[in-house]
């Protein structure tokens, strides 16, 4: 498979139709073994041939008919948006998301809704009320979660692209687990009206691919300010692509010691050799420490219940068929009940605003880390993908977020590509950077690209 | 014994979008659900929009006006939850006070924030109508220094008055909502919700008196809770205890970072502020010289008392006041209309008066331009010429129907030259008629006066 580089240039050329290439992934998506798309786009081939009459006028937008898989928590006019849940399974989207306004206005399509695990809630892909999904890039191993079926749908070869959302990891922590690459932008850069709520403070939509430069070139396409949303910060628009670059001279790059203390050793040693790799591209390695890390997880989580708990109240049976609780899955419903509980008028204080005091006070703690450097690397989970289908306590479950909450909590940009492997079960490396420098994340991206 | 009652007041705010998105907030003249977004109806996945600022501009100003002090720390947006089918995301967006500290009438004003209406739920049907929903509200609340219903009532009409005076709430009325607290001595403090205007919380307090100094006298005490009010019986009925102990787990809105206003923003409001209208109408009286109660009356309307000054200019004050008292008002209510939407120039009223005070029409002819005013939309001078209603100073003519009026009307005669002076009024009204109100009363009578008593003679 050549990059997708070359895939825009043939199709620019005119060498092969969008209309083949989507042919080619509905195919692909018929056959498939991961149960990675849910929907597939009746209108992909409709909308494909006329990318093809825009590109022989030579007025094709960027994404020039590239399929893209979008998550099941993203609105697509007409498509199931289900949330991969019982509740939302009949909700077809009355409106497109921003996000998809945009890739449509540059000609990417949607070839259909990943799966995912329910309303994003999940690490590991396994809680999807349509069952869970298989990682393409180890077999027999969950494949990450919660945007399950955007990696799965990258690694397994069924669209070029694809979007999903992060919310404390998810995006990342698949990327990881199934070899391939994806961002978490900074908070507000991407508009995320029509991404339906998990925990709205934290909620990033991002993009994942087999290679930098397609990843950056979708992230340009949907990043952005929207007068539509009130968090959305008032940006340029940005052009990763034409600054990507491998020379990492002057970069000073950060690892966190206390990230190492969490993690299985046979990841760590996996990162180092990635580390290395970076110095002999030009950058300087620094040590850094946080020493509020073990706050991250469990301030992440009682702000996610208690945001979780007020974004489902729509779901009360009256609109969408049912009643979240009578038909949810028992993650869902244990959120749903510690954030009902946990912003009751009595714990409030307790709970809720010590987590946002607690919240303020790691952002700073990263923020001041990443002040003299330009990027702290190091790894995005502290273990290895379990087996799919081994029971797991939450506890163990949630422990797989450890090391890319932080970056949800301080609102900064993370991205994540592949270092290594142990055993044939891919490792991802986490790159992150101040707000705004998600540049700086490809770049270092595309030198570890170049040197593999 | 000792009452105290505290006022929540809900108002609409008229801007021509919604809070949170830009959905028209035109809810009643239009169709069920046509004014609407994904926004408002709550679907999956819709964010709000940053707050309409024209509609947080409306609510520094209304909180102006009772000289609150404005919040200058940034204000959060909360999410209070709870369950109801008009509420489409399950919780309602309200802000936390932008004003504290304020008052009217000598009656604290704790503090003035904003929200969202909900949709309209129709129990019958079982529909909503989500036009209304994410119209913007402002929430004044009183301190608990109201002593008896009539005092509520008053507060309740000067704030409605000075609502209407910043033309920032909706025109056409009826949008009022109250929740008012009240305590009598010893007893506990009961909440009434579900007013819907200035007399429900009159009749919902009268009730309520009457209803606690019953338990009162029966030797039972008053519970602390809820009641709604029955506005077709005029009773107030326990709330079930669910519906009271709701907790609505308020917490920030994460889609939304705190409203800072700025001191620019207070000052720029501060300076376009109205006058306030029991301000209005102490001045009037000081300036102008004119009765306390034509000074009440006109202050009532912010376009009337500000045609009364322009008025007064020309014409002398007491003159303009009691015509607009008298005239204007009464033209105004027999429409059903204010000044404002008569479209009545203050110009008009000083030509009209000119005329009149000049002698070019009577009194009789001035008040029937008055009435024409608001319909015809033209100048009275106008009107007075193409009707041919300038007075009739031929004397002739004059006393010609004087002649007709007295030989057809010979018993009225009689009972005048037997005693009842009045039975000549009646004469002068058959002339009056008889020229179209075109003849001066009074000289009227003079030639009645002449040409009957020259008879005796």
């Amino acid at each position: 498979m050549g990059t997708l580089d070359e895939k825009l240039h043939s199709l620019r050329a005119g060498e092969i139709s969008a209309e083949q290439n989507i042919q080619n992934f509905l195919d692909k998506i018929e056959n498939e073994k991961y149960n990675a798309i849910l929907y597939v786009n009746s209108e992909a081939l409709e909308e494909a041939r006329n990318v093809d009459r825009k590109i022989k006028q030579g007025r094709a937008g960027k994404l020039s008919g590239l399929a893209i898989a979008v998550k099941s928590n993203i609105n697509v006019k007409g498509l199931k948006t289900s949330c991969a849940s019982k509740t939302l399974e009949n909700y077809s989207a009355t409106y497109d998301a921003t996000v998809i306004e945009r890739i449509r206005r540059e000609d990417g399509i949607v070839i259909g809704m990943a799966n995912m695990d329910e309303f994003a809630c999940g690490s590991s892909g396994e809680t999807s009320y349509f069952g869970p999904i298989l990682n393409p890039a180890a077999r027999g191993r969950i494949p990450g979660g919660s945007s399950s079926g955007s990696a799965a749908s990258i690694a397994g070869g069924l669209s070029d692209l694809a979007i999903g959302s992060d919310t404390g990891g998810s995006i990342r922590n698949p990327a990881s687990h199934c070899g391939i690459i994806g961002i978490k932008p900074t908070y507000g850069l991407v508009p995320r009206q029509g991404l339906i709520d998990l925990a709205m403070s934290f909620d990033q939509i991002g993009t994942l691919g087999r290679d930098v430069y397609s990843t950056a070139l979708l992230l340009e396409v949907i990043a952005g300010y929207s007068k539509r949303e009130a968090v959305s910060r008032k940006v340029e628009n940005s052009d990763y692509t034409s600054k990507l670059t491998p020379d990492l001279e002057g970069y000073k790059i950060g690892y966190v010691t206390e990230f190492e203390e969490l993690t299985d050793r046979r990841i760590n040693s996996e990162i180092k050799k990635s580390l290395e790799k970076l110095e002999m591209q030009g950058a300087e390695l620094v040590e850094v420490n946080l020493p509020n890390l073990n706050k991250a997880l469990p301030t992440y989580y009682l702000t996610t219940f208690v945001e979780f708990f007020s974004a489902t109240r729509k779901y009360d049976g009256r609109r969408y068929g049912y009643k979240i609780e009578d038909v949810c899955g028992e993650e869902i419903l244990r959120r749903i009940h510690i954030g009902s509980y946990i912003s009751q008028k009595e714990y409030s204080g307790k709970y809720y605003r010590k987590a946002l005091q607690f919240r303020s006070l790691i952002t700073r703690e990263l923020l001041e880390a990443l002040r003299d450097i330009d990027l702290i690397a190091g790894p995005t989970t502290p273990k290895l993908p379990h087996r799919l289908g081994d029971k797991i306590s939450p506890l163990d479950m949630y422990s797989y977020d450890v090391l890319t909450v932080q970056a949800n909590l301080a609102g900064i940009p993370a991205g994540v590509t592949r270092a290594g492997e142990v055993g044939n079960i891919p490792v991802g490396i986490q790159l992150q950077a101040k707000p705004l420098e998600e540049q700086k994340i490809f770049n270092v991206m595309l030198a570890l690209e170049a040197s593999s | 014994m000792k009452i105290t009652i505290g006022l929540e007041i809900h108002e609409q705010i008229a801007t021509n979008t919604k809070l949170f998105c830009n959905c028209s907030t035109s809810y009643r003249e239009v169709k069920p659900n046509s004014n609407i977004c994904e926004i408002c109806t709550g679907m999956p996945g819709a964010k709000p929009m940053p707050p309409n600022r024209k509609a947080i501009d409306a609510a520094i100003e209304i909180a102006l006006m009772f000289n609150c002090e404005i919040i200058q720390e940034p204000v959060y947006i909360q999410r209070k939850h709870y369950s109801y089918p008009d509420l489409p995301s399950g919780y309602q967006r309200t802000s936390l006070p932008i004003a504290k500290n304020g008052n009217l009438l000598g009656i604290g004003i704790w503090e003035v924030h904003f929200e969202e209406d909900p949709g309209k739920y129709d129990p019958v049907t079982g529909r909503v109508d989500y036009n209304r929903s994410g119209v913007p509200l402002v929430e004044i609340v009183t301190a608990p220094q109201l002593h008896s219903p009539e005092e509520a009532r008053n507060f309740l009409r000067e704030l409605t008055k000075v609502l209407q005076y910043t033309g920032k709430t909706r025109e056409e009325g009826g949008t009022m909502r109250v929740d008012t607290n009240i305590s009598l001595e010893g007893g506990a403090r009961v909440e009434i919700k579900n007013i819907n205007s200035v007399r429900g919380a009159y009749k919902a307090l009268l009730f309520e008196i009457t209803r606690q100094k019953n338990l009162m006298t029966h030797g039972r005490s008053v519970k602390r809770e809820t009641r709604a009010f029955i506005e077709s019986q005029m009773i107030t009925r326990a709330m079930r205890v669910k519906e009271e102990a709701e907790d609505y787990r308020y917490i920030p809105d994460p889609d939304l970072p705190p409203v800072v206003i700025t001191n620019e923003k207070i000052e720029y409001i501060k300076n376009i502020l109205p006058e306030a209208p029991h301000l209005k109408e102490k001045r009037f009286i000081a300036e102008y010289k004119i009765k306390a109660d034509d000074a009440k009356i006109i202050a009532s309307e912010l376009e009337l008392a500000n045609a009364f000054e322009k008025v007064a200019m020309v014409i002398p004050a007491q003159q303009a006041a009691s015509w607009i008292r008298d005239e204007v008002r009464r033209i105004l209510e027999y429409n059903g209309i204010s000044f404002k939407n008569s479209e009545i120039e203050p110009d008009y009223i000083i030509e009209l008066l000119n005329m009149m005070n000049s002698g070019k029409i009577t009194v009789r002819t001035a008040k029937k331009v008055m009435e024409l005013l608001p319909e015809l939309r033209k100048s009275p001078r106008i009107i007075v010429e193409e009707n041919s209603w300038v007075k009739i100073s031929d004397e002739n003519y004059v006393e010609a129907a004087c002649e007709d009026a007295l030989k057809e009307n010979p018993g009225a005669v009689k009972d005048y030259l037997s005693g009842k002076r009045e039975a000549l009024n009646f004469i002068v009204g058959r002339v009056m008629s008889k020229t179209r109100g075109r003849a001066d009363p009074a000289r009227v009578l003079e030639i009645l006066r002449k040409k009957v008593e020259g008879v005796i003679k």
